[in-house]
Protein backbone atom coordinates (compact mmCIF):
# COMPACT_ATOMS: atom_id res chain seq x y z
CA UNK A 1 0.00 0.00 0.00
CA UNK A 2 2.88 2.37 0.82
CA UNK A 3 4.74 1.60 -2.42
CA UNK A 4 2.70 3.75 -4.88
CA UNK A 5 2.63 6.57 -2.33
CA UNK A 6 6.40 6.35 -1.92
CA UNK A 7 6.93 6.34 -5.68
CA UNK A 8 4.70 9.40 -6.03
CA UNK A 9 6.61 11.23 -3.29
CA UNK A 10 9.94 10.25 -4.83
CA UNK A 11 8.83 11.37 -8.29
CA UNK A 12 7.56 14.72 -6.99
CA UNK A 13 10.92 15.44 -5.38
CA UNK A 14 12.95 14.17 -8.32
CA UNK A 15 10.95 16.27 -10.78
CA UNK A 16 11.84 19.44 -8.90
CA UNK A 17 15.14 20.69 -10.22
CA UNK A 18 15.30 23.89 -8.14
CA UNK A 19 15.34 24.49 -4.41
CA UNK A 20 12.07 23.74 -2.64
CA UNK A 21 10.23 26.96 -1.89
CA UNK A 22 7.42 27.56 0.64
CA UNK A 23 4.89 27.58 -2.23
CA UNK A 24 6.04 24.11 -3.36
CA UNK A 25 5.04 22.56 -0.04
CA UNK A 26 1.39 23.49 -0.66
CA UNK A 27 1.44 21.59 -3.96
CA UNK A 28 2.99 18.31 -2.77
CA UNK A 29 0.67 15.32 -2.47
CA UNK A 30 -0.10 13.48 0.74
CA UNK A 31 1.50 12.09 2.83
CA UNK A 32 4.63 14.00 1.79
CA UNK A 33 3.03 17.41 2.38
CA UNK A 34 1.91 16.68 5.95
CA UNK A 35 5.24 15.07 6.81
CA UNK A 36 7.15 18.11 5.56
CA UNK A 37 4.80 20.46 7.39
CA UNK A 38 5.50 18.57 10.62
CA UNK A 39 9.29 18.61 10.36
CA UNK A 40 9.44 22.21 9.13
CA UNK A 41 7.68 23.23 12.36
CA UNK A 42 10.01 21.03 14.40
CA UNK A 43 13.05 22.73 12.85
CA UNK A 44 15.55 20.05 13.94
CA UNK A 45 14.63 16.36 13.90
CA UNK A 46 16.08 12.87 13.49
CA UNK A 47 15.57 10.35 10.71
CA UNK A 48 13.55 8.30 13.21
CA UNK A 49 11.21 11.26 13.79
CA UNK A 50 10.87 11.89 10.05
CA UNK A 51 10.14 8.18 9.48
CA UNK A 52 7.36 8.35 12.10
CA UNK A 53 5.56 10.95 9.96
CA UNK A 54 5.43 8.72 6.85
CA UNK A 55 4.04 5.23 6.10
CA UNK A 56 7.36 4.22 4.48
CA UNK A 57 10.35 2.18 5.58
CA UNK A 58 13.35 3.90 7.17
CA UNK A 59 15.40 3.23 4.03
CA UNK A 60 12.73 4.82 1.81
CA UNK A 61 12.49 7.84 4.08
CA UNK A 62 16.28 8.17 4.01
CA UNK A 63 16.10 8.32 0.18
CA UNK A 64 13.57 11.14 0.43
CA UNK A 65 15.70 12.95 3.01
CA UNK A 66 18.76 12.69 0.75
CA UNK A 67 16.75 14.26 -2.07
CA UNK A 68 15.50 16.98 0.25
CA UNK A 69 19.13 17.79 1.12
CA UNK A 70 19.87 18.13 -2.61
CA UNK A 71 16.87 20.45 -2.96
CA UNK A 72 18.14 22.53 -0.03
CA UNK A 73 15.11 22.02 2.20
CA UNK A 74 17.06 19.82 4.64
CA UNK A 75 20.57 20.25 5.97
CA UNK A 76 22.41 17.53 7.79
CA UNK A 77 22.70 18.72 11.39
CA UNK A 78 25.98 18.75 13.26
CA UNK A 79 24.32 16.41 15.77
CA UNK A 80 24.03 13.72 13.07
CA UNK A 81 25.75 10.39 13.56
CA UNK A 82 26.07 7.47 11.16
CA UNK A 83 23.47 5.53 13.13
CA UNK A 84 21.04 8.40 13.51
CA UNK A 85 21.06 11.25 11.01
CA UNK A 86 19.69 14.54 12.31
CA UNK A 87 18.41 17.23 9.96
CA UNK A 88 17.40 20.86 9.99
CA UNK A 89 14.55 21.98 7.78
CA UNK A 90 15.08 25.41 6.28
CA UNK A 91 12.58 26.96 3.90
CA UNK A 92 14.18 29.40 1.55
CA UNK A 93 13.48 31.43 -1.59
CA UNK A 94 14.55 34.69 -3.13
CA UNK A 95 11.72 37.21 -3.25
CA UNK A 96 13.27 38.80 -6.35
CA UNK A 97 16.05 37.61 -8.65
CA UNK A 98 19.19 39.66 -8.12
CA UNK A 99 19.94 40.93 -11.61
CA UNK A 100 22.58 43.52 -10.97
CA UNK A 101 24.86 44.56 -8.10
CA UNK A 102 23.62 47.28 -5.76
CA UNK A 103 24.61 50.76 -6.82
CA UNK A 104 24.70 53.92 -4.70
CA UNK A 105 21.22 54.89 -5.94
CA UNK A 106 19.71 53.92 -2.59
CA UNK A 107 21.95 56.29 -0.69
CA UNK A 108 21.05 59.04 -3.12
CA UNK A 109 17.35 58.42 -2.56
CA UNK A 110 17.86 58.62 1.22
CA UNK A 111 19.88 61.82 0.86
CA UNK B 1 7.45 26.18 25.01
CA UNK B 2 7.50 29.28 22.82
CA UNK B 3 4.87 29.82 20.14
CA UNK B 4 5.13 31.49 16.76
CA UNK B 5 1.93 33.25 15.73
CA UNK B 6 1.33 34.76 12.29
CA UNK B 7 -1.26 37.48 11.89
CA UNK B 8 -2.45 37.70 8.32
CA UNK B 9 -5.12 39.17 6.09
CA UNK B 10 -5.63 38.66 2.39
CA UNK B 11 -6.39 42.29 1.79
CA UNK B 12 -5.02 45.50 3.28
CA UNK B 13 -6.87 47.80 5.67
CA UNK B 14 -8.35 45.05 7.80
CA UNK B 15 -6.63 46.20 11.01
CA UNK B 16 -3.90 43.57 10.94
CA UNK B 17 -1.12 45.64 12.50
CA UNK B 18 -3.48 47.08 15.11
CA UNK B 19 -4.61 43.60 16.04
CA UNK B 20 -1.03 42.29 16.18
CA UNK B 21 0.01 45.13 18.50
CA UNK B 22 -2.98 44.54 20.76
CA UNK B 23 -2.38 40.79 20.95
CA UNK B 24 1.25 41.52 21.88
CA UNK B 25 0.22 44.00 24.58
CA UNK B 26 -2.40 41.68 26.09
CA UNK B 27 0.04 38.76 26.18
CA UNK B 28 2.71 40.95 27.79
CA UNK B 29 0.21 42.30 30.34
CA UNK B 30 -0.17 38.68 31.45
CA UNK B 31 3.59 38.43 31.97
CA UNK B 32 4.75 36.97 28.63
CA UNK B 33 7.92 37.89 26.78
CA UNK B 34 6.72 38.82 23.31
CA UNK B 35 8.41 39.98 20.13
CA UNK B 36 6.60 41.44 17.13
CA UNK B 37 8.27 41.27 13.71
CA UNK B 38 7.05 43.65 11.04
CA UNK B 39 7.51 41.61 7.85
CA UNK B 40 5.34 44.04 5.91
CA UNK B 41 8.52 45.36 4.34
CA UNK B 42 6.69 47.04 1.45
CA UNK B 43 4.47 49.15 3.71
CA UNK B 44 5.74 49.07 7.32
CA UNK B 45 3.66 50.76 10.00
CA UNK B 46 3.35 48.83 13.24
CA UNK B 47 6.20 50.83 14.84
CA UNK B 48 3.79 53.79 15.02
CA UNK B 49 1.48 51.85 17.35
CA UNK B 50 4.44 51.18 19.65
CA UNK B 51 5.53 54.83 19.52
CA UNK B 52 8.91 53.85 18.13
CA UNK B 53 10.39 56.84 16.36
CA UNK B 54 12.57 56.44 13.28
CA UNK B 55 15.46 58.07 15.14
CA UNK B 56 15.30 55.31 17.77
CA UNK B 57 15.58 52.53 15.17
CA UNK B 58 19.26 51.71 15.41
CA UNK B 59 18.63 48.68 13.23
CA UNK B 60 15.68 47.25 11.34
CA UNK B 61 14.67 43.95 9.79
CA UNK B 62 16.15 45.24 6.53
CA UNK B 63 19.60 45.51 8.17
CA UNK B 64 19.32 41.92 9.36
CA UNK B 65 18.31 40.72 5.88
CA UNK B 66 21.32 42.53 4.39
CA UNK B 67 23.67 40.97 6.95
CA UNK B 68 24.37 44.27 8.68
CA UNK B 69 23.24 43.19 12.15
CA UNK B 70 22.06 40.16 14.08
CA UNK B 71 18.33 39.61 14.48
CA UNK B 72 18.44 40.47 18.20
CA UNK B 73 20.24 43.73 17.42
CA UNK B 74 17.22 44.67 15.28
CA UNK B 75 14.87 44.02 18.24
CA UNK B 76 13.88 47.13 20.22
CA UNK B 77 12.47 46.90 23.72
CA UNK B 78 9.25 48.90 23.48
CA UNK B 79 7.74 47.83 26.81
CA UNK B 80 8.06 51.33 28.24
CA UNK B 81 6.57 52.92 25.12
CA UNK B 82 3.07 51.49 25.37
CA UNK B 83 1.91 52.68 28.81
CA UNK B 84 -0.29 50.48 30.97
CA UNK B 85 0.83 47.83 33.41
CA UNK B 86 2.99 45.40 31.46
CA UNK B 87 4.28 42.52 33.59
CA UNK B 88 6.19 40.92 30.74
CA UNK B 89 8.26 42.46 27.99
CA UNK B 90 7.57 43.57 24.42
CA UNK B 91 10.17 43.72 21.69
CA UNK B 92 9.62 45.04 18.19
CA UNK B 93 11.67 44.28 15.08
CA UNK B 94 10.57 47.09 12.76
CA UNK B 95 10.95 47.26 9.01
CA UNK B 96 12.79 50.27 7.74
CA UNK B 97 10.71 53.32 6.84
CA UNK B 98 13.47 54.95 4.82
CA UNK B 99 12.28 55.26 1.22
CA UNK B 100 15.66 54.20 -0.18
CA UNK B 101 15.76 51.07 1.96
CA UNK B 102 12.20 50.09 1.03
CA UNK B 103 13.02 50.67 -2.64
CA UNK B 104 16.22 48.65 -2.35
CA UNK B 105 14.53 45.61 -0.84
CA UNK B 106 11.75 45.74 -3.43
CA UNK B 107 14.27 45.94 -6.19
CA UNK B 108 16.86 43.46 -4.98
CA UNK B 109 14.71 41.10 -2.99
CA UNK B 110 16.14 38.92 -0.23
CA UNK B 111 16.36 35.31 0.79
CA UNK B 112 13.29 34.44 2.84
CA UNK B 113 15.38 31.66 4.36
CA UNK B 114 16.99 34.40 6.45
CA UNK B 115 13.57 35.10 7.95
CA UNK B 116 13.28 31.40 8.76
CA UNK B 117 16.65 31.53 10.60
CA UNK B 118 15.93 34.89 12.20
CA UNK B 119 12.56 33.85 13.63
CA UNK B 120 14.09 30.80 15.28
CA UNK B 121 17.17 32.69 16.53
CA UNK B 122 15.24 35.54 18.08
CA UNK B 123 12.95 33.13 19.95
CA UNK B 124 16.04 31.53 21.55
CA UNK B 125 18.13 34.64 22.11
CA UNK B 126 15.39 36.78 23.65
CA UNK B 127 13.89 33.78 25.50
CA UNK B 128 10.49 34.55 24.04
CA UNK B 129 7.15 33.06 24.99
CA UNK B 130 5.57 34.38 21.79
CA UNK B 131 6.85 35.59 18.45
CA UNK B 132 4.17 37.51 16.54
CA UNK B 133 4.65 37.94 12.80
CA UNK B 134 2.83 40.86 11.23
CA UNK B 135 2.70 39.69 7.62
CA UNK B 136 2.30 41.47 4.32
CA UNK B 137 -1.31 41.26 2.99
CA UNK B 138 -1.96 38.69 0.27
CA UNK B 139 0.04 35.56 -0.36
CA UNK B 140 3.71 35.41 -1.29
CA UNK B 141 6.71 33.28 -0.38
CA UNK B 142 7.37 35.21 2.87
CA UNK B 143 3.78 34.81 4.01
CA UNK B 144 3.76 31.11 3.19
CA UNK B 145 7.01 30.68 5.11
CA UNK B 146 5.55 32.49 8.11
CA UNK B 147 2.45 30.30 8.05
CA UNK B 148 4.50 27.13 7.49
CA UNK B 149 6.56 27.62 10.65
CA UNK B 150 3.78 29.06 12.85
CA UNK B 151 2.02 27.25 15.66
CA UNK B 152 -1.01 29.47 15.27
CA UNK B 153 -2.45 31.69 12.56
CA UNK B 154 -4.86 34.57 13.07
CA UNK B 155 -6.63 35.54 9.84
CA UNK B 156 -8.29 38.92 9.88
CA UNK B 157 -11.19 39.81 7.63
CA UNK B 158 -13.98 42.35 7.44
CA UNK B 159 -17.56 41.39 6.65
CA UNK B 160 -17.02 42.46 3.04
CA UNK B 161 -17.45 40.44 -0.17
CA UNK B 162 -13.86 40.94 -1.35
CA UNK B 163 -12.54 39.88 2.04
CA UNK B 164 -14.77 36.80 2.03
CA UNK B 165 -13.27 35.56 -1.23
CA UNK B 166 -9.66 36.37 -0.33
CA UNK B 167 -9.99 34.81 3.10
CA UNK B 168 -11.15 31.58 1.46
CA UNK B 169 -7.82 31.41 -0.38
CA UNK B 170 -5.83 32.02 2.80
CA UNK B 171 -7.80 29.46 4.78
CA UNK B 172 -7.29 26.88 2.04
CA UNK B 173 -3.53 27.46 1.96
CA UNK B 174 -3.31 27.42 5.76
CA UNK B 175 -5.10 24.07 5.83
CA UNK B 176 -2.60 22.69 3.32
CA UNK B 177 0.21 23.90 5.58
CA UNK B 178 -1.41 22.11 8.57
CA UNK B 179 -1.32 25.10 10.90
CA UNK B 180 -2.01 23.59 14.33
CA UNK B 181 -4.34 26.41 15.33
CA UNK B 182 -6.22 28.73 13.00
CA UNK B 183 -8.50 31.51 14.26
CA UNK B 184 -10.45 33.95 12.14
CA UNK B 185 -10.99 37.44 13.48
CA UNK B 186 -13.87 39.33 11.91
CA UNK B 187 -13.03 42.99 12.34
CA UNK B 188 -14.87 46.29 11.85
CA UNK B 189 -18.30 44.67 11.94
CA UNK B 190 -21.10 47.24 11.47
CA UNK B 191 -23.54 47.54 14.36
CA UNK B 192 -26.36 46.56 11.96
CA UNK B 193 -25.03 42.98 11.87
CA UNK B 194 -25.62 40.45 14.65
CA UNK B 195 -22.15 39.25 15.78
CA UNK B 196 -23.46 35.74 16.48
CA UNK B 197 -24.92 35.49 12.97
CA UNK B 198 -21.64 36.70 11.49
CA UNK B 199 -19.70 34.14 13.54
CA UNK B 200 -21.96 31.28 12.47
CA UNK B 201 -21.88 32.28 8.81
CA UNK B 202 -18.10 32.68 8.69
CA UNK B 203 -17.51 29.38 10.51
CA UNK B 204 -19.83 27.56 8.11
CA UNK B 205 -18.29 29.20 5.06
CA UNK B 206 -14.68 28.33 5.89
CA UNK B 207 -15.09 25.35 8.20
CA UNK B 208 -12.73 27.19 10.55
CA UNK B 209 -13.05 28.63 14.05
CA UNK B 210 -13.90 32.30 14.53
CA UNK B 211 -11.85 33.66 17.45
CA UNK B 212 -13.81 36.89 17.78
CA UNK B 213 -16.18 39.23 15.97
CA UNK B 214 -15.15 42.80 16.74
CA UNK B 215 -17.49 45.75 16.22
CA UNK B 216 -16.57 48.78 14.18
CA UNK B 217 -15.31 51.31 16.71
CA UNK B 218 -15.29 55.09 16.47
CA UNK B 219 -12.89 55.13 19.43
CA UNK B 220 -10.43 53.03 17.41
CA UNK B 221 -10.70 55.51 14.54
CA UNK B 222 -10.20 58.43 16.93
CA UNK B 223 -7.13 56.83 18.48
CA UNK B 224 -5.76 56.78 14.91
CA UNK B 225 -2.90 54.38 15.64
CA UNK B 226 -1.40 56.76 18.21
CA UNK B 227 -1.37 53.99 20.79
CA UNK B 228 -2.55 50.52 21.68
CA UNK B 229 -6.31 50.35 21.90
CA UNK B 230 -6.60 47.71 24.64
CA UNK B 231 -4.42 49.85 26.92
CA UNK B 232 -6.37 53.05 26.23
CA UNK B 233 -9.80 51.38 26.35
CA UNK B 234 -9.49 48.33 28.65
CA UNK B 235 -13.25 47.91 29.12
CA UNK B 236 -14.32 48.41 25.50
CA UNK B 237 -16.12 45.62 23.57
CA UNK B 238 -13.21 45.51 21.11
CA UNK B 239 -10.75 44.91 23.95
CA UNK B 240 -12.99 42.18 25.39
CA UNK B 241 -13.07 40.48 21.99
CA UNK B 242 -9.30 40.75 21.67
CA UNK B 243 -8.87 39.38 25.18
CA UNK B 244 -11.02 36.39 24.23
CA UNK B 245 -8.88 35.86 21.11
CA UNK B 246 -5.69 35.97 23.21
CA UNK B 247 -7.11 33.43 25.64
CA UNK B 248 -7.77 31.10 22.70
CA UNK B 249 -4.24 31.62 21.38
CA UNK B 250 -2.82 30.76 24.81
CA UNK B 251 -4.99 27.71 25.38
Amino acid sequence: MGKPLFETALRELEERKDDIRPSDIVLFSEPLRSALNTVIRLGRFSLTEFTETLPFSREEVKRLADLLIQRNLFELSRFATEAEPYYQARLSAMTRPLKRPPSDIWKKIDD
Amino acid sequence: MSKIISVHSFRGGTGKSNTTANIAALLAMDGARVCVVDTDINSPGIHVLFNLDETEMAHSLNDYLWGQCSIEEAAHDVTGHVGGEIKGQIFLIPSSIKPGEIARILREGYDVGLLNDGFRDVVDKLKLDYLLIDTHPGLNEETLLSIAISNALVIIMRPDSQDYQGTAVTVDVAKKLDVPKMLILVNKTPSSLDPNDVKTRVEQTYDAKVGAVLPHSDEMMSLASSGIFSIHFPDHAVTKGLRSLVDQIKS
